[in-house]
């Protein structure tokens, strides 16, 4: 569903993408996980041409992201993407921020939108927070709306950069909890998380990145129980205390 | 000492009132013609000089530094007698004589185009603040570039430079002053008219004084009114909106 060959990325001197190798087939849930500045979300948003790369491909149910007469468009129609700080539109109501972009991308008629946005929230359990506006919401609720806000759209592949970075603790559960759901019903998804609770539950490849390079990749039992390498040992000592 | 011959009687006495309220009208129709032109165009060339397509970029770059760097004065001689004086003498003529108002059309283009260049910077400052994944957010639903400015950044840039856009309003209806300089016959111009008649130039000027504060008050309290009801909610605290 989604092959990434040989990608490699420069911001100036610096390179961010080294070279990045990695399939993601239909239904899989893959993690990629590192430290900061290892080129993780820059990955991420390389896959629906957030990011421009330099070298290789990136190809999605085989339409190649660098042919000019792709159309980015309808390929990010079809491919949600939650933000860590869950960039919900402020000025408009949360239903609003679900319906717009299937009224005014898919030209759905308000109502039709309308009654998709409530199963929406029904689903990520927020329906009485329709008619707020997301700054009255907490971080888990807006996130939550993000999560139906991309679902809406229908896609087919769901990206996650660092959906519970910004978030309180307490809320990290709710939003993962729709996480796993989603996961269990068999979308595709690429999360780029520190989660390793739900790296362990639903991932079907766990990637280790570092200096914009994979480091090491696996299930999550290889991953966590024999990591190979060092930097991966030494990330997995910090993060899982 | 003081034997000046206070005589605020004139203000109200036929022609002068008349020539005074007409000066009035005058000033409210360039002022909200002007409010209206430089928005729209702000907004168009606010947005432009942030667009990935760089020579649209270097288009309102040059635009918003040619129309910003000139003082309004020379802008409204340049618009008034410099370009006609490019026409052929007879098409000249024409301009100046058979154009219904050409002199209050032509501060119309100058003060909206110099007061565009201004509302540009401003929207260009509120679009800046927004962040970058708020752009990303919306295109990873599957909006163009266009629909993402349309929908999203625009609405939301405005409601941010909502304060400043006020006082570049405020800005917009005391330039309209200079119009008198072209011959517009608007509340300056008709107030040094009642002085020349009546060598009651405090008592003209005063009004003229109390006029323009009356003008800009009425915009700063439609101003506030639209602030509060386009606040956005539980994000941005407004202080000091008149509530």
């Amino acid at each position: 569903m989604i092959e990434i060959i040989n990608v490699s990325k420069w911001f100036g001197e610096l390179k961010v993408l080294d070279n990045v190798k990695e399939t993601i087939n239909k239904g899989q849930v893959v993690v990629i996980c590192g430290p900061s500045g290892s080129g993780k979300s820059t990955l991420l948003k390389s896959l629906n041409g957030l990011e421009p790369f330099q070298e290789g491909d990136i190809r999605v149910d085989g339409i190649s992201l660098n042919d000019p007469k792709t159309n980015f468009i309808k390929l990010r129609q079809k491919m949600g993407m939650v933000f860590q700080r869950f960039e919900l539109y402020p000025h408009m109501k949360v239903i609003e921020n679900i319906t717009i972009a299937p009224t005014k991308v898919l030209n759905q008629s308000k109502s039709q939108a309308g009654k998709k946005a409530m199963e929406l929230l029904e689903r990520v359990g927020i329906p009485e927070q329709a008619d707020k506006y997301p700054g009255n919401l907490s971080g888990g609720q807006q996130q939550r709306v993000a999560i139906a806000r991309a679902l809406a759209m229908e896609p087919d592949i769901m990206l996650f950069d660092e959906p519970t970075s910004a978030l309180d603790p307490e809320m990290i559960k709710e939003v993962l909890d729709v996480m796993v759901d989603l996961a269990q019903s068999g979308m595709t998804m690429a999360v780029v998380t520190h989660e390793m609770g739900f790296a362990k539950e639903v991932a079907d490849e766990i990637i280790f990145m570092d200096e914009g390079r994979i480091i090491e990749r696996g299930t999550d039992k290889s991953f966590f129980e024999n990591p190979e390498s060092e930097r991966l040992k030494e990330f997995l000592r910090k993060i899982l205390i | 000492m003081l034997n000046y011959d206070f005589k605020w009687s004139i203000l109200w006495t036929d022609p002068y009132g008349g020539w005074i309220l007409e000066g009035v009208a005058t000033t409210i129709k360039l002022g909200v013609l002007c409010c209206i032109f430089s928005m729209l165009l702000g907004i168009v060339i606010g947005t432009l000089r942030i667009t990935q397509f760089k020579p649209l970029r270097i288009f309102a770059e040059a635009y918003t530094e040619f129309f910003r760097d000139i003082p309004l004065l020379v802008q409204l001689f340049f618009w008034y007698f410099a370009v006609p004086s490019l026409l052929p003498e007879n098409m000249r003529t024409w301009v100046y004589q058979e154009i219904p108002d050409f002199e209050f059309w032509i501060v119309v283009v100058g003060l909206s185009l110099y007061s565009s260049s201004r509302v540009a910077e401003q929207i260009r400052a509120g679009i800046n603040s927004i962040s970058p994944d708020q752009f990303n957010a919306a295109l990873s639903t599957g909006f163009s570039h266009y629909q993402a400015y349309r929908y999203i950044i625009i609405p939301l840039a405005i409601r941010l430079v909502i304060p400043p856009l006020t006082t570049e309003i405020l800005t917009i209806f005391k330039n309209t002053a200079l119009a008198m300089t072209v011959g517009v016959l608007e509340t300056t111009f008709m107030s040094q008219q009642v002085e020349a008649y009546t060598f009651h130039g405090l008592e003209a000027t005063t009004a003229a004084c109390l006029i323009y504060m009356i003008i800009t008050l009425i915009v700063v309290g439609a101003m506030g009114r639209i602030e509060k009801r386009l606040a956005v909610p539980g994000l941005i605290i407004r202080k000091g909106a008149n509530s």
